[in-house]
């Protein structure tokens, strides 16, 4: 027999699961990724490179920056462009604006019921309405620092290869030092909400990231390999998803708040970095829930960070002039961490700067395994010792600790 | 009275659904007369009720896509396709090549257990009530629909080009003045002109502007300007397919 999750709820994108039983015992969960195949890679392929990160944006809404970001640092890479250190400043501004908005999203409005105990944040707020009103504050913020990197809040077109359409006026940057100073103390407070939640699904054994915070030129891993993505990560379909499932060297890993945390707690900025020290040794049980818990410290990180950057940007001053680029062939690979962790844009480019060749993974994707190996752990553990609502909640609430985003997913392809 | 309203998401970026999150205090004022009865992205809660209001985003890529919708249409009374993808289809639909080829290219096989299909627009497959385009629509749109629907009011629809509310910024003309490619003249207004404000050009995410669009002249502005008829052609059809003759 089997159990049916007919869709996850509180998650973007359609995804479901299937709890397979045999002789009153979990035997194994399928999770069925079954949001429609939209075929990026298809899309992009002899598209001029101008056009291309504004296409890629549209792969997903919540984390839409991270997709252009990583698009434009590709592209950037395939023809030798190097940006001056103030056009990588606004770009990570508007990916820390992303990290606040996406993160903020997903701990009040989609986590927050599960702690509380209702169906949705709409209804919690007539109960606990300054938490969901925090969350909408800072969420808020995120989005404001979106339309002025990005252009607008969502599927903004201002982040360009060689630099932006539009850059931020000095306005903007006082108004971003003012805001996420004043909204720091709501994001600590987050942490303490978080820190309470209990443990859920299969423990982390690998973790992987990008090399910088945001940002690099390459991943990392918790046993100390420096590899480009297709050198240890192996990616295979499955027949009852859209989404395909990757290992690293064999071994299933996760990609998201937790390791990022886990792995770069010496990048974090010093309010972050304390409150990490904190929970060190709960981060370090792995499981796969505190992924909750690293997303608030992230919180708290991305405001110190953004406060850092507008004022050292308001210190030194900037051109805001953009790079120019000669199209010519080339290769270039972007890596970005999106909300959700590590996300890759590959990319041959032809003579005429023309796409030749392209290849995208998002975070759901290289997270759908452990997703799966999760929700088995979880399943084996309630399977009779819960009465069957409880069950399903809980396997639902080990999917939401992903914060999965599973339109992204499905445009996994290697053309 | 409340009226019942759900929220029902095809396939997609999730943008459309997020962006009425995005309202923030202003859902709450819409909350003062609608009842949510179902909406994935935001709520567990799924009653299987009639509807006043269905709101369907994204393109029918699936079989389950086109049962959602059929499910939707027919417990709804006043359906709402919402963005680009339910109005014209969107990027996914301008992917050229038949279903069972784009899966071998992308998975490997032209075994489709999935029941995937080549993406299409809502209003292809049922009647609607209204139409508001955008990747993404601009989020006060919607909220004024559906307060007019609670007030009883049939929403007007917008008929301008983008070109309108450019000038109303008083933005400088980046097709004219700069040669930058851009779709404002022939792409449905509504948008605030947002991506000219940037100083980037248009690229026609409300889909074409319906009756009056010139996109013959605007195709040889284009040419004129040096770009070649192929680009100029995928980016015509980029949000709305075929829909731009010229």
């Amino acid at each position: 027999m089997s159990i049916e999750i007919e869709a996850f709820t509180r998650v973007e994108g359609n995804g479901g699961a299937e709890v397979i039983i045999e002789n009153g015992e979990v035997k194994d969960v399928k999770v069925k990724i079954f949001e429609g195949p939209r075929f990026f890679e298809l899309l992009t392929l002899g598209r001029h490179y101008w056009d291309v990160p504004d296409l890629e944006a549209r792969i997903c809404a919540i984390c839409y920056l991270s997709h252009s970001v990583a698009s434009v640092l590709g592209i950037e890479r395939a023809f030798g462009v190097k940006v001056p250190e103030e056009i990588m400043l606004l770009r990570e501004l508007g990916l820390l604006g992303e990290l606040i908005e996406s993160h903020a999203l997903h701990l009040y409005l989609l986590v927050a019921p599960d702690l509380f105990g209702y169906a949705d944040a709409i209804r919690m707020a007539s109960k606990h309405g300054e938490i969901v009103k925090e969350g909408l504050a800072l969420k808020a913020f995120g989005n404001y620092l979106r339309e002025v990197i990005g252009g607008r809040e969502i599927h903004g077109i201002n982040v360009k290869p060689g630099g932006f359409g539009r850059y931020p006026t000095i306005e903007e940057l006082e108004r971003m030092e003012r805001q996420s100073e004043a909204l720091l103390k709501l994001a600590r407070r987050a942490v303490g909400i978080f820190a309470g939640q209990e443990y859920l699904g299969a423990k982390a054994e690998h973790y992987v990231a990008v090399n910088g915070y945001l940002y690099g030129d390459g991943l990392i891993a918790d046993d100390g390999e420096h590899f480009d993505y297709f050198k240890c990560i192996e990616e295979k379909t499955l027949p009852y998803s859209f989404a395909k499932q990757s290992r690293y060297k064999g071994d299933v890993f996760m990609v998201g708040a937790l390791p990022r945390v886990i792995l770069k707690y010496e990048m974090l900025t010093p309010m972050a970095r304390h409150l990490y020290e904190e929970y060190k040794e709960k981060l370090a049980q792995g499981y796969v829930s505190l992924n909750n818990l690293a997303q608030a410290i992230e919180l708290v990180y991305a405001l110190e960070r953004t406060k850092e950057i507008a004022r050292a940007l308001l210190d030194k001053g900037f051109e805001g002039e953009n790079v120019p680029i000669e199209p010519k062939e080339g290769e270039g690979i972007g890596y970005v961490e999106a909300p959700r962790g590590v996300l890759v844009h590959h990319y041959k480019i032809d003579e005429k700067g023309n796409i030749a060749y392209s290849n995208i993974i998002t975070p759901t994707a290289f997270n759908h395994a452990i997703m799966e190996l999760s929700l088995y752990e979880e399943a084996k553990k309630r399977y009779g010792s819960s009465d069957e609502m409880t069950f399903l909640q809980k396997l639902e609430e080990t999917v939401r600790a992903f914060d999965p985003c599973i339109s992204c997913s499905v445009h996994v392809v290697r053309l | 009275m409340m009226l019942k309203l759900g929220v029902f998401e095809l396939t997609d970026c999730g943008g459309c659904a997020l962006n009425i999150l995005f309202l923030y205090e202003k859902l709450f004022d819409l909350l003062e007369f609608y009842e949510i009865k179902e909406f994935h992205m935001a709520s567990s809660i799924k009653e299987h009720d009639t509807l006043d209001v269905a709101i369907v985003t994204g393109t029918v890529s699936t079989q389950r896509d086109l049962n959602l919708l059929h499910y939707a249409r027919n417990h709804s009374n006043y359906l709402i396709a919402l963005g680009t993808c339910a109005t014209h289809g969107d990027v996914q639909a301008s992917v050229e090549g038949k279903i069972r080829e784009k899966l071998e290219k992308v998975y490997g096989t032209r075994a489709n257990p999935m029941k995937a299909l080549d993406s299409t627009p809502i209003v292809q497959h049922v009647a609607v009530d209204y139409a508001l385009p955008g990747c993404p629509y601009d989020k006060d749109e919607i909220y004024q629909v559906l307060m007019n629907l609670a007030k009883g009011v049939e929403p007007p629809t917008k008929d301008y080009p983008v070109c309108v509310e450019c000038k109303l910024n008083e933005y400088e003309c980046v097709l004219i003045k700069r040669g930058i490619p851009c779709l404002g003249p022939i792409t449905l207004g509504g948008c605030n002109a947002v991506c000219i404000k940037s100083q980037l050009g248009c690229i026609g995410c409300r889909g074409p502007l319906p009756k009056e669009a010139n996109p013959a002249s605007e195709f040889e502005i284009l040419k004129e300007l040096g770009y070649d008829e192929e680009y100029i052609r995928r980016k015509f059809k980029t949000f709305a397919r075929g829909e731009l003759r010229w």
